[in-house]
């Protein structure tokens, strides 16, 4: 492919080419609308042979189609002296002089138009992609198709003016850094680890995403920002989150002090800072709503939690769905009966763990929280069918699953007798299908469906990338973090000292 | 035509019409893209132009290096997914 470009274009380009172009793209190429997509389905085939595969090509100065890979198109080019076709999968124009594809700026500028207005045509369909642990810059905005980065002039500018790159290989380290503990921090810095290292927060960060409205130097949101370039600066020294920890004492007071503080707490309370202070990011749609609020913190982590409370006399159900950040497990060992589980739980394995070693599982932890609870009769609901306080079931399942799944086991216990941690070794799995305890399939379960069929369309399916451990007891105790790198890398974070880890470390830890 | 093609051009028709071919192009490319599949093949694709070197390489050097390369790489699971979706469409839309 010459630099220099093609010369035999400009015989196509005259009277109205360009709309011409325009309908070829529109009506065979990228086809936005019901009509245009079934002339496709009709008319799209060889002229010769009639397949519809084989890389077919439409001629540019008549109508005909031809495969590409039988040569069914050059035929045509030959004895029609018609040396331009269109490839009617990706759009390219190939010129049969050249014997290439060729990339004219004024058909590129047109091509790009009209897959942009076929896209927008076929709707909201498209949810942003998400690529996991691979350094790639992804659409935000559901219904934008994804389409690679180019600079603009000002970040060419950029780009020349400071010319050191860094290149991410498997085995690097950017993204790891320690953090010091500035007096029983451990609670805070855990915490940060694990954010740090959650990809969609910090493709958000690394891209700048934050437009900061707030007047004082006290938003939460730039420090993170500033904290995601500190780790991922390639410095291997640890970091001081000095300013960090000033700002959650002035923003959350009932974490101030220098005592053990707990990490779950904390997660919570920063999320929440960071939701309040994420008011400037999408351009001010929502600023006093709640419960519509499509901050970067919304987006990745807030679910919806499904309450159904079914009247025992009327079977009427009443349901309510609130938001969550995370989902706390209660605990066998703790005051509240853990035993015995829902139907159901019949020893079956789910999620590759064997029920029967008597080992508790996070899939029996969850099994228990969205068990039907029976609400005895010192708690009666006022039903709205009866009229009159009844005794009720009360039931709760995932609505809406979040991005990113925060489990929180409850070993932490404050009851008024006594205040102690439970040890009970819970396992966990490295993936997580979060079917079961969806409304969806309750639903399904109690119209008599018992199969689950495969959901294609909807992915419950969770990868583990962070775990939280505590050491110790409830008066004096130690955080750490495992977190994930480069898909299948594990890293101990242990305040300064960052150490690599095993799959196995990591699932034998405490959670 | 045999009555196998005969029937691939059927369905084809009919996932065209429906949009659902567009759809699944996605979902396909998003899966390409999160099992490294295409990173793969785009580094096998750079050996090929710095090969052949860059003023002299054609799409066509390219596509005949890396079609039976990709082919081979697609992953299983890949594979069935694509397959079970396309078996649910079917089911659903029958005429």
């Amino acid at each position: 492919m010459s630099p220099a470009g093609c010369p035999h274009v400009n015989g196509f380009k005259v009277d109205n080419w360009k709309q011409n172009l325009r309908v070829i793209y529109q009506c065979f190429v990228w086809s936005g609308s019901a009509e245009t997509r079934k002339r496709k389905a009709k008319s799209c085939v060889c002229h010769m042979c009639g397949a519809h595969l084989n890389r077919l090509h439409s001629c540019l100065y008549c109508v005909f189609f031809g495969c590409f890979t039988k040569k069914h198109i050059h035929e045509h080019a030959k004895n029609k002296r018609h040396n331009l076709a269109i490839d009617l999968l990706y759009g390219g124009i190939y010129c049969f002089v050249c014997q290439d594809y060729i990339y004219d700026k004024d058909m590129e500028q047109i091509a790009k138009e009209e897959q942009r207005k076929a896209w927008k045509l076929q709707g909201n369909f498209f949810k942003a992609c998400i690529f996991p642990y691979r350094h790639t810059l992804y659409a935000f905005s559901v219904g934008e198709k994804y389409s690679s980065w180019e600079p603009t002039k000002r970040e060419l500018e950029l780009l020349r003016h400071n010319p050191k790159r860094r290149k991410m290989t498997t085995n690097c380290t950017i993204g790891l850094r320690g953090l010091i503990n500035l007096g029983n921090t451990c609670f805070m810095n855990c915490i940060v680890q694990a954010l740090t290292h959650t990809p969609l927060l910090r493709d958000f960060f690394l891209s700048d995403r934050h437009k900061c409205e707030m007047q004082s130097n006290s938003c939460l949101v730039c420090e993170m920002s500033q904290l995601f370039q500190e780790f991922y600066s390639g410095h291997r020294s640890p970091h001081i989150p000095f300013r960090l920890l000033h700002l959650v004492w002035t923003h959350a007071r009932h974490l101030a002090g220098y005592e053990q503080q707990d990490a779950h707490e904390f997660l919570i309370a920063a999320l929440d800072v960071l939701h309040r202070h994420c008011k400037g990011d999408d351009n001010g749609k929502k600023a006093n709503n709640p419960n519509n609020c499509n901050c970067i913190i919304d987006q990745i982590f807030t679910g919806g939690l499904q309450s159904d409370v079914t009247c025992q006399v009327c079977h009427g159900v009443s349901t309510t769905i609130d938001p969550f950040w995370d989902i706390s497990l209660d605990l066998p060992g703790s005051s509240t009966p853990f035993w015995p589980l829902s139907p159901g739980g019949d020893g079956s394995t789910l999620n590759g763990e064997s029920h029967l070693s008597g080992a508790t599982t996070l899939t029996d932890c969850l099994r228990r929280f969205t068990r039907p609870e029976h609400l005895g009769s010192g708690a009666k609901i006022k039903c709205s069918g009866c009229h009159s306080y009844q005794e009720s079931t009360k039931q709760l399942t995932m609505k809406k699953l979040p991005i990113v799944a925060c489990f929180h086991l409850k070993r932490f216990e404050h009851s008024a007798k006594l205040r102690r941690k439970i040890i009970t070794y819970v396992s966990f799995p490295l993936e997580l299908d979060m079917t079961p305890f969806m409304a969806s399939s309750k639903e399904n379960r109690m119209n008599g469906q018992y199969q689950q069929s495969v959901d294609v369309f909807n992915d419950n399916k969770y990868s583990l990338f962070a775990v939280v451990n505590h050491q110790g007891t409830l008066e004096s105790g130690h955080y750490t973090t495992f977190i994930r790198q480069h898909m299948d890398q594990w890293f101990k974070c242990d305040d300064a000292i960052i150490t690599k880890a095993s799959n196995k470390d990591v699932l034998d830890s405490e959670g | 035509m045999s009555k196998d093609s005969k029937m691939r051009a059927t369905i084809n028709q009919k996932l065209t019409e429906m949009g659902e071919r567009e759809r699944l192009k996605e979902l396909l490319r998003a899966k390409l893209t999160e099992c490294g599949w295409r990173d793969q093949l785009k580094a096998n694709c750079k050996d090929v132009i710095k090969e052949k070197g860059l003023e002299h390489v054609t799409v066509e050097d390219l596509v005949v290096e890396i079609t039976p390369k990709g082919r081979v790489l697609v992953p299983d699971s890949v594979k069935k997914e694509l397959l079970q979706r396309i078996r649910a469409f079917l089911a659903q839309h029958a005429t």
